[in-house]
């Protein structure tokens, strides 16, 4: 229908312009929230496409539309009391704390999604929402066929046929049906009645470790906050210790009470289960996060564990070991000093083999150095270096009596060093093995491209890094002469 | 490593008239400075390996203390933008106080400069020390630099070195009262002469120097530095104002040792007459 039409009908009719984006922000809000319930909430895909469409939303005339959530919540309920009582507790605590946000919904429990997708849209009375564990066949044969989630033209064709409850269809011979209505009606019906498996993708993948901790009143004071994270870390480090394990990362949500969720997270470069320095770790980002109106619930999660291979703590020679494994300290210092700077900006130090001297210095993880010796093996192969590269060398405009000779001026951001002492050349060839940039590989056949180096001293006394890029050309044909670079600053 | 012993910080005897006023106002100044602090006795002290350098300092180069290391401008008066000497003499110490503990971390924090930076290399480096040990922190502001550096030293590093070009007298302070506490070395690298007023405990300017080259060649002989010990806070006064040594580094034996006076040729006009 119009908007012109529906206003010839109902002249006091309330229009508002609908706002697609903001419905998905606030429908990604809701399942963030419903994160309290249980970790695998997904947004119904079928109304997230529609919406997107814009058009028709209410296809199916259910109540609601299509927009939805799907929660599952097997092993989640007995949270909220026993069997079917926490069950039902589980809904009617959901409904309730909804509708204190002035948000109306309907939501239906059953076996399947299937099912509790059509509940939630069809069921006539409030009692019906709940369908009790292996009842949804008798639940469904009452609903219209409508809430069999199927296209739009198969439903009117359903109506014409006089099938018009879910019911109808159980009887009939699955083999016809498929002939003229192609895969979809028995799919869904097989999904509804559970037939066939119909997985429900969570928005996070859920975490294998996690804790939650709700509170009677919702707190908001930053050292409430605090205490309550040591808490929940505690629980969680005894998990880590029962499974073997210790965590890369963690993440803290705080559910407040206007239904909005913030989340921080800490990472550390060892598997870690260390409860004070955990605690450490998270002090640090306690002061971010927003406790709005107050924190009804906190969830401790550890998205990230890897295989504990930690020393253990009271060895008589604990010390000793930790010093060298690096774990005297610099581990913990490193994953303090990361969650503030980045991890890539705190680093170690990697040797590489390789004839470019900007490629023989890169930078690796701080949890793991270089092995002892391993830079005394690269430098001692390597000439005279300077202690400082510049990271892109600098083009130098140099003067040079004999083509082939290191310069006897070179020019460099406005000065003039004139040169008193020279060494070299040093001769860096191209590493014609790998490939360039480009991914194609250089011809085989040809020079590779190569630097000479030279260790230059001006008349200040200052030592300079330089390399002619190349062999001496002579600048004719519109030839460029080999350009020269300064390249670092020896000590 | 020599340890020093609470003699060494405890107050002098008691003042007579027969000591000369300026000496007794350094004795209060050094009072003032907390030359004689608890916390100094029983914190161990790194030679240089200079003989003629340690003679002022106070057993060699107190651990829980801030050292400055400042590139000094070239006899013509310029300021290299980055400088290659005062990097290595940086490595030096680092390499000397490393050696306390010999696996240790070694943090160094810098701010790099844009596109034209030049950050420490590594195999230059492994002359003074493992680069393996190296732990590297780039901060892209001066805060966390000092807070960077501030943390290593509360964390028991080998050593620390910040790479700033800031001179914040309060972020100095602090850093000399955690390495005073933690008896960890922070050592302050300076591209450029930084202002006197600071609360290092010593500092130096290094400047690159005309190296030696191999009678009848033109080659680049082993590196020079001409170093400065602009402030020397617990040290043995010098007689000259600031004193000046050129030091060679050898890097085949690994050595630092002082050019005598008579081969270097010379920068001042007195040492030309003396020389002869």
């Amino acid at each position: 229908m119009r908007l012109a039409d529906a206003r010839a009908l109902l002249p006091d009719l309330v229009t508002t312009p609908g706002e697609p984006q903001a419905d998905q922000r606030l429908i990604e809000t809701l399942a963030n929230w419903c994160d309290r319930y249980t970790p695998w909430v997904a947004i119904d895909p079928l109304g997230g496409a529609l919406a997107e469409e814009g058009i028709e939303a209410c296809s199916t005339g259910g109540f609601g539309g299509d927009a939805g959530l799907l929660l599952d919540v097997s092993g989640c309920a007995h949270l909220f009391g026993q069997g079917e009582a926490g069950e039902r507790a589980l809904l009617a605590d959901l409904t309730e704390r909804l509708a204190r946000h002035d948000l109306t919904c309907r939501a239906a429990m059953a076996d399947t999604a299937g099912a509790a997708w059509a509940l939630a849209r069809f069921a006539e009375r409030q009692a019906d929402l709940y369908c009790p564990p292996r009842g949804h066949r008798e639940a469904l044969a009452k609903l219209p066929v409508e809430g069999l989630r199927l296209d739009a033209p198969i439903i009117e064709t359903f109506l014409k046929l006089g099938l018009r409850r879910i019911g109808d269809l159980y009887p009939l011979p699955r083999a016809p049906l498929a002939r003229r209505f192609g895969d979809q009606p028995l799919t869904r019906l097989d999904q509804a009645l559970g037939t066939i498996v119909e997985p429900i993708e969570p928005r996070r993948t859920p975490p294998a470790f996690r804790t939650r901790l709700a509170f009677v009143e919702p707190i908001g004071r930053p050292e409430d906050i605090a205490a309550a994270t040591s808490r929940l870390l505690a629980a969680l480090c005894r998990q880590f210790e029962q499974a073997g394990v210790g965590a890369r990362r963690l993440e803290i949500a705080l559910y407040r009470v206007d239904g909005s969720v913030d989340r921080t997270a800490i990472g550390t470069s060892r598997p870690n289960r260390d409860n004070p320095k955990l605690m450490k770790l998270f002090e640090e980002k306690l002061g971010e996060l927003d406790p709005g109106f107050g924190v009804e619930l906190m969830i401790l999660a550890a998205p990230e564990v890897e295989a504990w291979d930690g020393t253990q703590d009271a060895l008589p020679d604990a010390g000793a070991i930790a010093a060298s494994l690096g774990e005297d300290g610099t581990i913990d210092l490193a994953d303090r000093l990361a969650l503030r700077l980045g991890p890539e900006n705190v680093v170690r130090l990697l040797p590489r083999d390789s004839h470019l001297p900007e490629r023989v210095q890169t930078a690796g993880a701080a949890a793991k150095p270089a092995a002892a010796g391993a830079w005394k093996r690269v430098a001692g192969m390597k000439g005279a270096r300077p202690t400082r590269l510049l990271q892109r060398p600098e083009p130098v405009d140099v003067m040079a009596h004999v083509p082939d000779d290191p310069p006897s001026v070179f020019h460099w951001r406005q000065h003039a060093h004139r040169i008193v002492r020279a060494e070299g050349p040093e001769r860096v060839a191209d590493e014609w093995w790998r490939p360039r940039p480009d991914g194609s590989r250089p011809p085989a056949n040809i020079v590779p491209p190569y630097r000479d180096y030279y260790r230059v001293e001006d008349d200040d006394g200052g030592r300079f890094w330089l390399f002619r890029d190349g062999p001496y050309r002579m600048a004719a044909n519109g030839r460029q002469t080999a350009r020269w670079f300064l390249h670092g600053f020896c000590a | 490593m020599p340890v020093i012993s609470p003699d060494a910080f405890a107050p002098p005897p008691a003042n007579d008239m027969a000591v000369p006023v300026a000496a007794a106002l350094r004795e209060k100044v050094r009072r003032l400075e907390r030359a004689y602090s608890a916390q100094r006795a029983g914190q161990e002290a790194v030679p240089l390996g200079v003989p003629a350098i340690d003679a002022l300092l106070p057993n060699g180069l107190l651990t829980g203390a801030l050292h400055e290391i400042e590139a000094g401008p070239t006899p013509s008066g310029r300021v290299a933008a980055h400088d290659g000497a005062a990097t290595g003499f940086a490595a030096h110490l680092l390499g000397r106080f490393g050696t306390l503990r010999p696996n240790g971390t070694l943090l160094w924090c810098r701010r790099p400069f844009g596109a034209s930076d030049a950050p420490p290399y590594a195999p230059a480096l492994a002359a003074w020390f493992d680069p393996a040990r190296l732990l590297m922190v780039t901060v892209r502001r001066d805060e966390d630099l000092f807070w960077a550096m501030e943390e290593g030293l509360r964390s028991g590093m080998a050593a620390v070195l910040g790479e700033t070009r800031a001179t914040d007298l309060v972020a100095g302070r602090r850093l000399s009262l955690a390495a005073e506490k933690s008896g960890v070395p922070a050592l302050l690298l300076r591209g450029q002469p930084a202002p006197t007023q600071s609360v290092c405990t010593t500092r130096w300017r290094v400047a690159s120097a005309a190296t030696h080259s191999t009678p009848g060649l033109n080659d680049v002989g082993a590196s020079r530095w001409r170093i400065e010990l602009r402030r020397n806070r617990f040290g043995v006064p010098s007689v000259t104002e600031t004193p000046t040594w050129l030091l060679e580094w050898n890097d085949e034996t690994h050595c630092l040792s002082v050019v005598p006076q008579a081969f270097h040729g010379s920068t001042r006009e007195s040492d030309a007459r003396l020389v002869g």
